[in-house]
């Protein structure tokens, strides 16, 4: 992933097929200052995406050729950078499914702008954590390993790669070892979403967490939340 | 006791009982029967040897039973009587008239009687000792297809609950009643499934279709230049917007489809928070008794809710709007006319505001607060304050409870 210095402007690479929705939101987002690159079907976008320099996928779920689901499977195999889905079906299978397939976060359309962008920075702070959040040197939890000053994690000495999202959550887990954190607080520090998030985000990105680090790393508090096991 | 296991044994137990008692009364009259016949062929013998050898006492009439005497004054053939007036010195009489002398003999009938009790009793016994086989056994008969009746009722009660994955499934060994409720309660699962499955597929689809061209209309929207024509284009794309999301919503709740994001909720956070999202003037009163409570509920369909009754208390109903928090209970109340007769009676209607004095909205915010509070396993009652104004009572489940 590249730096992302201030002067830089920030590259979404947005795939979405409906022609009206993918050039008023481009619009859109160039207003705030992004540069935006579009694709109409998951083949292209996956070809665009490999060709990198993307800070942040923005990527619709139904596209013609592959789907959205199926592309944010295939990005995820070869890049970290965040993703964001727009659903405009907003039922739980499609929701389900891009968060499983390795999304951050999602959006149901119509969508403000306003709401998009805000989701954007929240995405775009994840992937360059701000000074204070990181630091403090290394912390072990059994075979794992999170260096917060250089932002590796590793488990019984291999590299684990961590997209922005989960490494936050490590990340947040790692402050309060053994504390059970329930999913409003996550959802409050890791997503910045206020009273009104979707908590399927958190269990999604938890189950991702899991797989990456050890399934028994990160216990389940029934009703309550989660907890990372020292 | 109720259970079809205590009553089928119980049936069965009946049933043993009747048998047995009708062949022991069977064989108790049969057999004494016999032991008296016995008794008579006895006193016969005796009645002839005396009447032979011509030794017979001749007894006075009142030492004669009267049963015996009647019998042997009316003919001269020998008369029998059965003395069981003590029962422990049972006796067969027999009598006969030759000419003016009355000739009586008296059998000792205690043997036989005696026996007889005793079969009697063995009868109870082998009857009970039946009975303490036969219903443990019929127990556990009884519960082979109890289990499976048991197992019918609990996988009706989840489908009914809302997992229409649920199946009875299992081999169907016996073409007996129980596989075919469990094949019907099957059936009806999978046909309820399938219904249901579409009609979220349709939902989803529409939702698809309408969301779709809403999207680049919303965001077009926004890149028109500052006016007041595009004042008008943004207000009536704010409407359609939200009448889309509304029809959405009520055609989702409809449909059965959503699960409600159950956690912890503080309420003093979030109902102020969604009163202020509405950016509708509110009163919230202080709580009356102390605490704010936590409920067990999904904040944003709490905010759905709280959102639609203050929008319709506006709407139709008249200042000041207030809201109330009690515990998990919320009171939103309004001081205009109160809610329409007909509302009250058949609950919300879509697309029904009542009387035309009501106002403009197209009824649906009612609608989907009782859908939403039905999901989330909250009360919504709607009723009419004595003093004016139509107040809504939104109970939630505590958390923890």
């Amino acid at each position: 992933m590249s730096g992302l210095r201030e002067e830089d402007p920030v590259r979404v690479l947005l795939v979405e097929d409906d022609e009206v929705i993918r050039k008023s939101v481009a619009m859109a987002l160039e207003r705030y200052g992004y540069r935006v690159s579009t694709a109409q079907d998951g083949l292209t976008g996956l070809e665009m995406s490999r060709e990198g320099g993307h800070d942040l996928l923005l990527l619709d779920v139904m596209l013609p050729g592959l789907d959205g689901i199926g592309l944010c499977r295939k990005v995820r195999e070869t890049s970290l950078a965040p993703i964001l889905m727009m659903s405009a079906r907003g039922d739980s299978l499609d929701v389900v499914s891009g968060l499983e397939a390795g999304a951050d976060d999602y959006v149901v359309k119509p969508v403000d702008t306003a709401v998009l962008v805000a989701r954007i920075r929240s995405l775009l702070r994840r992937a360059a954590p701000a000074p204070e959040s990181a630091g403090g040197g290394a912390l072990v939890f059994g075979d794992l390993s999170i260096d917060r000053d250089g932002l590796e994690v590793t488990r019984a000495g291999q590299p684990v790669a961590l997209a922005p999202t989960e490494l936050r959550l490590l990340l947040e887990f790692a402050a309060n070892p053994g504390i059970v954190l329930d999913r409003q607080t996550l959802l409050s520090n890791v997503w910045d979403y206020g009273w009104n998030g979707d908590s399927r985000v958190v269990d999604l990105c938890v189950q991702r967490l899991r797989k990456k680090i050890g399934a028994d790393r990160i216990e389940t508090v029934r009703g309550f939340g989660y907890k990372l096991r020292r | 006791m109720r259970s079809l296991r205590w009553r089928i044994a119980a049936l069965v137990a009946l049933a043993c009982c009747a048998v047995a008692v009708v062949i022991g009364v069977l064989v108790h009259r049969g057999t004494l029967e016999r032991s008296l016949q016995v008794g008579r062929e006895r006193a016969y013998n005796a009645l002839t040897e005396m009447r032979r050898e011509g030794t017979g006492q001749d007894k006075s009439t009142e030492e004669i039973p009267p049963p015996l005497l009647s019998q042997m004054l009316l003919s001269d053939e020998p008369a029998y009587w059965f003395d069981d007036r003590k029962s422990e010195s049972p006796w067969m009489w027999g009598g006969q008239r030759v000419g003016d002398q009355l000739l009586t003999v008296q059998v000792d009938m205690g043997v036989h009687m005696r026996a007889l009790v005793a079969f009697d009793r063995d009868v109870a016994q082998a009857s009970l000792g039946a009975l303490a086989v036969i219903v443990p056994l019929s127990l556990l008969l009884a519960e082979l297809p109890n289990r499976r009746l048991r197992r019918v009722a609990g996988t009706a009660r989840r489908i009914a609950g809302g997992d229409l994955d649920a199946r009875i499934a299992g081999p169907a060994r016996r073409g007996d009643e129980i596989a075919d409720i469990s094949t019907a309660v099957d059936s009806m699962a999978d046909s309820l499934q399938t219904r249901l499955q579409n009609e979220q597929r349709f939902t989803a689809d529409v939702a698809h279709e309408l969301r779709t061209p809403l999207m680049g209309l919303v965001t077009s929207a926004e890149l028109l230049p500052e006016g007041e024509a595009t004042d008008l284009v943004r207000d009536r794309v704010r409407v359609l917007r939200a009448l889309v999301e509304d029809l959405l919503e009520i055609s989702r709740l409809d449909a059965g489809a959503e699960r409600a994001d159950l956690r912890p909720v503080a309420l003093a956070d979030v109902v102020s928070a969604s009163l202020k999202q509405t950016a509708l003037p509110v009163r919230l009163a202080a709580p009356t008794s102390g605490t704010l409570g936590t409920a067990e509920t999904d904040p944003r369909r709490l905010d759905r809710i709280l959102a639609n009754l203050v929008i319709n208390a506006h709407r139709h109903g008249g200042a000041p709007v207030e809201v109330a928090v009690d515990g998990t209970t919320i009171v939103v109340r309004d001081h205009g006319p109160g809610f329409p007769a007909d509302l009250l009676a058949d609950g919300p209607q879509r697309f029904r505001t009542g009387a035309a004095e009501r106002g403009r909205g197209h009824g649906l915010g009612l609608t989907i607060a009782t859908g939403q509070a039905r999901v989330i396993g909250a009360t919504l009652t709607l009723a009419n304050a004595p003093d004016g104004g139509a107040v809504a009572t939104l109970r939630l489940p505590p958390a923890g409870g």
